[in-house]
């Protein structure tokens, strides 16, 4: 046995005659080990944290968690280090850290989803909650007597309102930013991508100032809806600008060898590419201006009637009677609060989960009926070729053509071979 | 990530009719046809109505701050009062509880959006991936109210606890301290740990979490293949080849997001006015019940103020604009220069 | 893809030139806007906003009046919000506990209020009660009483501890735990503090200037509706946000002042608060009809808006009628009587319905929420206010209709004829009743016999002359003292001025604190001390103990094994 040989063989293996089959690691998925190793540290954190508490008392449920998670990585530190070496045990410590931050934010999620449900829930169960408001509700009055109904027609409105004024100027401008490459441009890029960070409250105060104070309009959803607009424009702009940037060059430059003006190498190429991108940035514009409480707070005004007017009286909208509701203490009225924060909560994720769908199709995705359309196309081309094909082999010396016109409609009777 | 033809936008015009022998240099001639112009000056003037409505922002605000100023001068930044009418008001207590509160949320999001995204990155299965980012797309997309209602129901009665515990421990750190706190008294009441910053600090760093999370990601995502796979070539475990590739790699994008994240929790609302008790002078205890912060301020105050009192508030809201305006323009900086580098060395 | 290219473009920029187009229709019809469609001879939604003091009678009507097709949008954001919004032609009518304040005293802007615009109304009579959450021995206490001198010294942070002996005092047949006292007061602009302000100032000015310069309000400091507020308080928004913060599981300690009605919803006791008969007492509807025969309602000039109705509540402050509840009074709405920007005669003629229901068959519900009905030459004067609102149907206004349950033919309030008188053990002395107040009436608080045995009234007068010189002293450090003040649990002598702790046994001639020595014998440092280092070292005992014998055996294997 050369020394070469012992040292490939792994040290701890006894050094006998005939070299032991080595056995492969395996160094991807979940081992043995690793599993009984975590088990392990966890049940050492939790039964010493439960030690401890016996022993020193611990503020609650939440610092018994704490010691115990603490506990937990230093006894999986510990047990690692019986088999591994120094770095293999940062490893596998700084990845339970990193996986318990995951654990923690997502814990956090769900608990902040499932306690707003929880507390919604028996308000949200009744069908009165969503066709009555709360002109006629007493606090005292039970769940199954009014409801969030004026909320709700207040969100519609108010965020309807915001989409008419923000998708098509917003839209527009995020494609100035994508045809043009200039200085301007870049400083408008600039300054659009530090207002997507403006703190809401100040769209609200700047439309009640200039609104409501100085022009001298009432509090109505309009107002409220201008806030919003104010808040969610340079969200959108970012969000579509993004989405256009997706669009591969390889495309305009395409669209520009054929000789189409770059207006229509934008509206008939990127536009229509990047249209999945567009509808999520659109629609997650929305989800964000859906729940925005503080600039409805100051532009508003509150209600507790349905309001079907957004240019006259106060307007009530679901973050807005969520926050209002719950500062009452009173148990129907939070409850309330609650089933509105729901519904809200419900809306955003029903609009998330939308533009998911849509946003994950990827620029230049189709839809079945587009592919169908697509299909139809080329199978019309194909035929188109093989009948001018057939025509070639007809009259085989054809004049040459004189031009070619870009424009011009892809009818097979009248396209010529360029050839 | 694109890439830009330099003559797009252009067409070709022929100067010589093609039958000439000597074909002379082609010139490119910029000529829009009608509609080319009618389009750009339609988006140019979106972007324009868009620039506008911002700057008419800054200037509405300006111009109604103005006659605060004028009257408070300089003692604007140093007083800690909220007392316009009789020209006792400066935001130096409320920006230091803004900047607390916004602080707070920062250093409980960092460590918890970096494990967070280092995780999504680099350790989480690729199956479940997808899933995870759509979920931290999620927690962005929560609105701020029901983080709110559940920090006002959920959480604080369950911080106040903590907030006792880290009072007793802890007190002799002045950050701390919370005054009256009395240890030794079973009955103490948990009013004292109550409405504090610490508790809206933890709400807000929740809905800060997802933004850092994000842009860690995304440039971490960006850490060039070569180098890691050199890094695992050298024999570097996992958190070797993170260590030494992927964070010094991602600096400018955790340095970047945690300034996003900042000028995000600078301006949050709801959740300060739902719980915090508000005072107007520089409360630095965090543990301890009471706080402010600008746009807390300007929510309470809006509708109760007189003439000058509402020049006060815009004065309030022009220096929150003007601070978050400067660390979001920084953290854009920073960011972009952090993809640029991203380019260069792929 | 085969569509015609130009098809398409078209159809684009249609769609875009239809976006345009809905926009601009929207701009045009907003700078159009506040004209409006008026004139309709039905009910017109009105919009009003202000004092959360008499919301809960006014939400409750204007539930009622919903069925009658009258639409009223009342928001509870505080009589200073109220005020300001009806000034700024933002909302058609107000409600407010005070009247405009066009010489406030405390700072804040002066109100000007469009000469010949509004009329001031009286709507509801009820009680400022101070709610708290107390608890001695895990049993929630439902019979606390306070003086009103007491009541400034918390509100002035003079007492800080429950087991203050001045509250001791008042409450012979409780032991008051050792707990610090959190005030809860309102954050925003309100009448409720501003009433609540000129009361303590009538009770003992000086405490109350002291208080107002360390709360840092130096120059100005009358009675005023922003409550100035220092560490160790809680401000929170509307009655509602003091309510419900006080009723919070973790606010033990807390007491916050709101009107009964508030107490009432949240099923929480209220103070009883001693008044000049020598008489704790609560606002039922009663005790607040009774009191308010003492607030000197000023009807001298019907054509002064604003002196005319406006209220002086002093005489109910020294009310000698045992059954007086010191801080009772009227609130107020505040009527627009001229046609504005926004107010228009249909507007009126509706705001006169809701208001003349509210006089009237409103005053019914009055009592069951916890306010107290109007008396006759009130609602007479009302009406003639009702009329001065252009739009309102005159006719339909009158006092034969009016179904007001106070009303007796001699035109004495009612209720405060048949009002009962405290019983005995209500009055300020070794005894106390055990029965519960506002929302917690049913809940039953034991008090100990012991202590009614003792000389309790020597022990009252004593106590209280010992907090009041201690007063200054403390209001003058409480706040700034920071740690020291940590635990108040200290008892100065009136007489030497010398404080001692109240762990040993002190000259306290009250016998009731002794139980709270116990809780001080713990360590009471706040910082780094053996205790902490001891707990460390168990902690980390106790993790070597977990840790130690696995790494131990695996070692000794290791070192067997070759």
């Amino acid at each position: 046995m050369s020394l070469l040989d012992q040292a490939i063989t792994a040290p701890d293996e006894p050094v006998s005659g005939a070299p032991a089959p080595q056995v492969r690691r395996k160094v991807r998925g979940v081992r043995r080990d690793m599993v009984l190793n975590l088990a392990g540290a966890a049940l050492a954190g939790l039964s010493g944290s439960w030690l401890l508490g016996l022993v020193a008392g611990l503020a609650g449920i939440v610092g018994f968690l704490v010691v115990a998670y603490l506990l937990f990585v230093v006894a999986y530190a510990v047990l690692v280090s019986l088999t591994e070496d120094r770095p293999a045990v940062k490893d596998a410590v700084m990845t339970v850290l990193m996986a318990s931050m995951a654990v923690l934010a997502f814990t956090a999620l769900g608990l902040v989803i499932f306690f707003t449900l929880a507390k919604g829930w028996h308000a949200l169960i009744h069908l009165n909650n969503y066709t009555q408001d709360l002109s006629s509700t007493g606090e005292l009055a039970p769940l199954t007597q009014g409801g969030i109904g004026h909320a709700i027609v207040g969100t519609l409105w108010m965020i309807g309102i915001a989409v008419v004024f923000t998708v098509p100027v917003g839209l527009v401008a995020a494609v100035y930013l994508d045809m043009t490459r200039s200085r301007p441009a870049t400083t408008f890029r600039t300054i659009v991508e530090a207002m997507s960070a403006l703190p809401s409250i100040l769209a609200g105060l700047f439309v009640y100032a200039a609104w409501i104070l100085t022009l001298g309009f009432e509090h109505s959803g309009l107002a409220a809806a201008l806030a919003l607009s104010v808040m969610m424009l340079p969200y959108m702009i970012r969000a579509s600008d993004l989405a256009l940037r997706l669009v591969p060059g390889s495309l305009r430059e395409a669209s520009a060898a054929l000789g189409a003006p770059s207006w229509r190498g934008e509206v008939q190429v990127v536009i229509p590419t990047a249209r999945s991108g567009l509808a999520t940035a659109v629609i997650l514009g929305i989800a964000r201006g859906i729940g925005e409480a503080s600039p409805v707070l100051l532009t508003a005004g509150y209600t507790k009637t349905i309001n079907a007017d957004p240019l006259h009286g106060p307007m009530a909208s679901l973050p807005l009677i969520a926050l209002k509701l719950v500062q009452s203490g009173n148990a129907n009225y939070t409850a309330r609060a609650f089933a509105a924060a729901s519904f809200l909560l419900l809306l955003v994720i029903v609009l998330f989960v939308i533009a998911r769908k849509i946003g994950g199709w990827g620029p230049g995705h189709l839809s079945e009926r587009g592919l169908r359309r697509v299909r139809e196309a080329s199978a019309r081309d194909a035929e188109r070729f093989a009948r001018s094909q057939a025509a070639r082999d007809v009259a085989a010396f054809a004049p040459a053509p004189s031009g070619w016109d870009a424009t011009s409609p892809p009818d097979p009777s009248s396209t010529k071979d360029t050839r | 990530m694109t890439t830009v033809t330099p003559g797009f936008g252009r067409t070709v015009a022929h100067t010589a009719p093609q039958g000439s022998d000597q074909r002379p240099r082609r010139q490119l001639v910029d000529t829009k046809a009608p509609a080319e112009k009618a389009f750009l000056g339609l988006t140019r003037g979106s972007a324009l109505v868009v620039l506008a409505v911002i700057a008419l922002v800054g200037i509405f605000l300006t111009i109604k701050a103005v006659p605060a100023l004028k009257v408070a001068k300089f003692s604007f930044l140093t007083t800690q009062a909220w007392q316009p009418d009789i020209h006792r008001f400066g935001i130096a207590g409320i920006m230091t509880g803004t900047i607390l509160i916004a602080l707070v949320a920062v250093v409980i999001a960092v460590p918890v959006a970096l494990g967070l995204a280092l995780y999504i990155t680099e350790v989480a299965p690729a199956r479940i991936k997808r899933t995870l980012v759509s979920l931290v797309d999620l927690m962005a997309a929560v609105p701020s109210v029901v983080y709110g209602l559940w920090a006002l129901l959920f959480l604080q009665g369950r911080v106040v606890g903590v907030s006792r515990w880290i009072a007793t421990w802890f007190g002799w750190i002045p950050l701390f301290h919370v005054n009256g706190a009395d240890p030794s008294n079973p009955v103490q009441s948990g009013t004292l740990y109550s409405a504090s910053t610490f508790i809206v600090g933890i709400a807000v760093s929740l809905m800060v979490i997802p933004i850092l999370c994000s842009v860690m990601r995304e440039t971490f995502s960006q850490a060039p293949l070569g180098e890691r796979e050199g890094a695992y070539a050298l024999g570097a475990t996992r958190w070797g080849m993170i260590r030494s590739v992927v964070l010094p790699f991602g600096k400018g994008g955790i340095i970047g997001g945690t300034m996003l994240g900042l000028g995000r929790a600078l301006g949050e609302t709801i959740v300060v006015i739902l719980i915090i008790s508000p005072v107007y002078n520089a409360n630095l205890h965090i543990l301890q019940s009471g706080g402010n912060s600008v746009s807390g301020l300007i929510a309470n105050l809006y509708s109760e103020s007189s003439a000058f009192g509402t020049s006060a508030l815009m004065a309030a809201g022009l220096a929150l604009f003007a601070l978050t305006l400067t660390i979001n323009f920084a953290a854009s900086a920073v960011v972009a220069r952090s993809r640029s580098g991203a380019e260069s060395d792929a | 893809m085969t569509t015609d290219p130009y098809t398409r473009i078209a159809r684009m920029l249609r769609a875009t030139a239809l976006a345009v187009a809905a926009t601009a229709l929207a701009l045009v019809v907003c700078v159009a806007g506040p004209s409006g469609p008026a004139g309709a001879t039905s009910y017109v939604p009105v919009t009003g906003d202000g004092s959360s003091w008499s919301a809960g009678a006014l939400d409750q009507w204007i539930a009622d009046v919903h069925a009658d097709g009258i639409q009223i949008n009342y928001t509870s954001d505080g009589s200073t919000t109220g005020r300001n919004n009806f000034i700024t032609g933002q909302s058609d009518f107000a409600a407010s506990d005070i009247p405009f304040q066009t010489n406030p005293g405390d700072g804040s802007a002066p109100e000007h209020p469009q000469a010949g615009s509004y009329a001031y109304m009286p709507i509801t009579a009820g009680g400022t009660v101070f709610m708290y959450n107390l608890k001695i021995n895990g049993q929630r206490v439902t019979n606390l009483r306070l003086s009103g001198a007491n009541i400034t010294k918390i509100f002035t942070g003079a007492i800080s501890n429950w087991d203050d002996p001045a509250l001791a005092a008042d409450n012979p047949g409780l032991q008051l735990p050792n707990q610090s006292i959190v005030p809860v007061v309102r954050s925003d602009g309100s009448g409720t503090s501003f009433e609540f302000t000129q009361w303590m100032i009538s009770q003992n000015p000086g405490l109350w200037n002291s208080y107002c310069s360390k709360a840092g309000r130096a120059p100005a400091c009358g009675s005023t509706s922003f409550y100035p507020t220092v560490t160790g308080m809680i401000a929170q928004n509307g009655d509602l946000g003091v309510a419900s913060y006080v009723s919070q599981a973790f606010a033990s300690g807390s007491i916050g002042y709101v009107n009964y009605y508030y107490a009432l919803a949240s099923h929480f006791p209220v103070v009883q608060l001693l008044n000049s008969a020598g008489y704790y007492t609560e606002p039922t509807p009663q005790n607040v009809a009774v009191s308010l025969l003492q607030d000197k309602v000023d009807t001298t000039d019907v054509n002064n808006p604003a002196l005319y109705l406006t209220q002086q509540l002093q005489g109910v402050y020294t009310d000698p009628d045992p059954r007086t509840y010191p801080l009772s009074s009227y609130g107020y709405l505040i009527l627009p009587t001229k046609v504005g920007s926004s107010f228009s005669t249909a507007k009126g003629s509706t705001l006169a319905a809701f208001a003349y229901y509210s006089m009237c068959q409103g005053q019914q519900q009055s009592a069951a929420l916890g306010y107290s009905p109007m008396p006759i030459n009130l609602v007479e004067a009302s009406f003639a206010q009702i009329a001065k609102i252009p739009g309102a149907n005159v006719q339909s206004i009158n006092i034969q209709g009016c179904n007001n349950p106070t009303f007796t033919p001699t035109g004495v309030n009612l209720l405060a004829q048949t009002a009962p008188y405290p019983p005995a053990c209500d009055k300020q002395g070794p005894t106390q009743c055990t029965t519960g107040t506002g929302g917690a009436v049913a809940v039953v608080t034991p008090v100990s016999r012991t202590s009614t045995a003792g000389p309790s009234s020597t022990t009252a007068t004593g106590a209280a002359g010992a907090a009041g010189a201690a007063a200054a002293s403390t209001a003058a450090g409480g706040g700034t003292a920071g740690s020291s003040s940590a635990a108040t649990s200290q008892t100065c002598d009136p007489t030497t001025g010398a404080c001692t702790p109240t762990s040993g046994s002190t000259g306290s001639a009250d016998p009731s604190l002794a139980p709270t020595a116990e809780t001080a014998t713990l360590a009471t440092a706040t910082g780094w001390s053996t205790t902490q280092t001891l707990l460390l070292l168990i902690g980390l005992v106790l993790l070597a103990l977990m840790l130690v014998p696995g790494l131990m055996s695996r070692r000794l294997e290791r070192k067997r094994s070759p």
